[in-house]
């Protein structure tokens, strides 16, 4: 490819061509970095330097107060909590239920396979936020309305037909001779999923797992819609409130912001492959 | 692998918790929504049946019809701009140009930071007295052009739109997978006839990925559009005088007041418009019957 090839100094189109390309990979990061370079600084100021000054002037002294005080006042430590107990408890069940379903899809011809890997396609591509009366009044019904326990339910539930294909992907990438071996001396159903394929489609798993958990971590709609107490809030629908508690104060609402941010971008930057091998080859299946 | 007797029993007990919920919160949510938009309901009395009245009164409904044309927008604009954004961005980067590692992780952070958060950030920027973008257009002495962005009806749909339209991480992520997969000798035999970085795109890399990423982006991006939610209901609720006003919006606020007949109905006429823009992609994508064309450009690529 072009890298390989001894480029001579570029001349007429292809100095063109260059220029337009570096100045496209130039604002996508400008455009992406920017509003959040801004955000933080502004999440820095005092409300008077916010209000007063031009966006663009840097705060005096840093103020860390902003974040001391949406940690406390907003009650955002306690949000934090909750999308951490009910991401972690969802991504559990989930993964479980998936990598159980995988192992039989990936591993077993059985009457109605077919059908039942159509029902995973759909439910990938269904608008999920249409089925909001129904969520709904299935949670009341199960007594789970403004509980930890339906949020969970709720989001292990609608992550099951991507984790499937997800974990299926991988195992389907594991040749049966290894599993034949273990059958032939023996080995059931059970200790060839336990001892077998779970170990080998771990990085399956963890891409799902991981998956799953920036889905619920990021999830809004339906921990708005099954959630009223205070207490069980997310930090979603915690920034909502956000903007009406913190009406005047808005370098405490930038800092909430910006902490309720931190968390996904670090997540991101430390299982980068997963995410993105995840969101890739979930997309390009379903 | 072959089913022995006492096999079939534990695959039953294993498939069953991912097939209850299957049914639990697809299968049955998707008929219970398809059911009661046939009804009058409000969540307390009795629900009567309503025949097609629901229907008929979204049909009446200008705030409805203008939800409908908002979705159907956002749908073509992400499928349509945003995804060839995201395809020349592809390209580029493919051709992993210095940095292009940071490059990728940076145009994704959009994708892991939630709706809400970027629509309150863009609500910031968008703000008339302090916010970003009027700061801007002061700084380089067109203060005249200031606005209140999100609060004027010309405005108000063009900035809903336009903030998310150069967020290209998540599809620039899966095209690049895939023109990676493309093989080099493809390029290599075309660099020595001399065709440009350019022609190469064109004649090599997007018939190659078209009917595979690009699709599948194209069709993502515009179910995604039809779903949107959180981020009109974060930076206007659908104001000013509904005017960037989307379906699930309007779902969302019928089921507030507890109207859930009508709430019902606009569910399946977005499950529908979904299904129609799927299989509308599919069709333009796959019509021509190119693949021949494809094969061709590649020939006269390699030749």
């Amino acid at each position: 490819m072009s890298e390989t090839r001894l480029r001579p100094a570029l001349h007429g189109k292809e100095l063109v061509l260059a220029v337009i390309r570096w100045i496209l990979i130039i604002f996508f990061a400008v455009y992406t970095l920017f509003p959040l370079i801004w955000l933080i600084i502004s999440s820095l100021k005092t409300n008077f330097e916010f209000l007063a000054q031009s966006p663009f002037s840097l705060p005096s002294k840093p103020q860390w107060i902003n974040y001391k005080n949406a940690l406390t006042v907003a009650g955002l430590g306690r949000m934090l909590l909750n999308s951490v107990f009910v991401g972690l408890s969802a991504t559990l069940v989930n993964v479980i239920i998936a990598s159980m379903s995988a192992y039989c899809i990936s591993r077993f011809r059985f009457k109605g396979r077919e059908k039942i890997f159509t029902l995973f396609t759909a439910g990938i591509l269904v608008p999920l936020n249409a089925l909001m009366v129904p969520y709904f009044v299935i949670i009341n019904k199960l007594g789970l309305y403004n509980t930890y326990g339906g949020m969970i339910l709720l989001y292990a539930a609608i992550g099951i037909p991507m984790s499937t294909f997800l974990i299926r992907g991988l195992m389907d990438s594991i040749p049966m001779e290894v599993e034949e071996a273990a059958y032939i001396d023996g080995c059931g159903f059970y200790g060839r999923f336990f001892h077998i394929l779970l170990p080998l489609s771990r990085t399956g798993i963890v891409t799902a797992a991981t998956f799953e958990f920036l889905t619920c971590w990021n999830e809004f709609v339906f921990a708005n819609l099954i959630v009223s107490s205070e207490k069980l809030r997310t930090i979603q629908v915690g920034i909502r409130y956000f903007t009406n508690q913190f009406s005047t104060d808005y370098v405490s609402m930038y800092a909430a912001i910006v902490i309720s941010i931190i968390p996904s971008i670090l997540g991101y930057v430390l299982f980068q492959e997963q995410i993105i091998a995840g969101m890739t080859s979930g997309a390009v299946k379903g | 692998m072959k089913l022995i007797r006492s096999d079939r029993k534990a695959l039953y007990a294993f498939m069953a918790p991912a097939l209850a919920v299957m049914i639990l919160f697809f299968v049955i949510p998707v008929i219970y929504v398809i059911v009661v938009s046939f009804l009058k309901w409000n969540g307390i009395s009795a629900p009567a049946l309503n025949n097609l009245k629901n229907y008929a009164l979204l049909m009446k409904d200008k705030s409805f019809s203008r939800s409908v044309i908002n979705n159907i927008i956002w749908a073509l604009v992400a499928g349509f701009i945003q995804v060839p954004l995201a395809m020349v961005m592809a390209i580029i980067l493919s051709r992993k140009p210095k940095g292009w590692k940071f490059f990728r992780t940076v145009y994704f952070f959009p994708q892991v930071i939630s709706g809400i958060a970027l629509a309150t950030l863009w609500r910031a920027i968008y703000n008339a007295e302090h916010g970003m973008l009027n700061g801007l257009l002061r700084a380089i002495g067109a203060g005249a052009a200031a606005k209140d962005w999100l609060g004027t009806i010309q405005t108000a749909f063009p900035a809903v739109l336009i903030y998310w339209v150069f967020y290209v991480g998540y599809y620039m992520v899966i095209m690049m997978a895939d023109i990676t997969t493309i093989d080099t000798s493809y390029y290599e035999a075309a660099t020595i006839d001399g065709a440009t970085d350019f022609q190469q795109a064109i004649y090599i890399t997007i018939p190659l990925i078209k009917k595979t990423s690009l699709l599948t982006c194209v069709t993502l991006a515009s179910v995604m559009g039809l779903r949107q939610f959180e981020q009109v209901y974060m930076l206007t609720n659908g104001q000013p005088a509904n005017t960037t006003s989307t379906i699930v919006l309007y779902m969302y606020k019928k089921m507030q007041n507890a109207n859930y007949g009508i709430a019902s109905a606009s569910a399946v006429i977005l499950i529908i418009v979904g299904v129609v823009f799927i299989v509308c992609i599919r069709k333009l994508f796959e019509g021509r019957g190119d693949k021949p064309v494809v094969a061709k450009n590649v020939r006269r690529a390699v030749k």
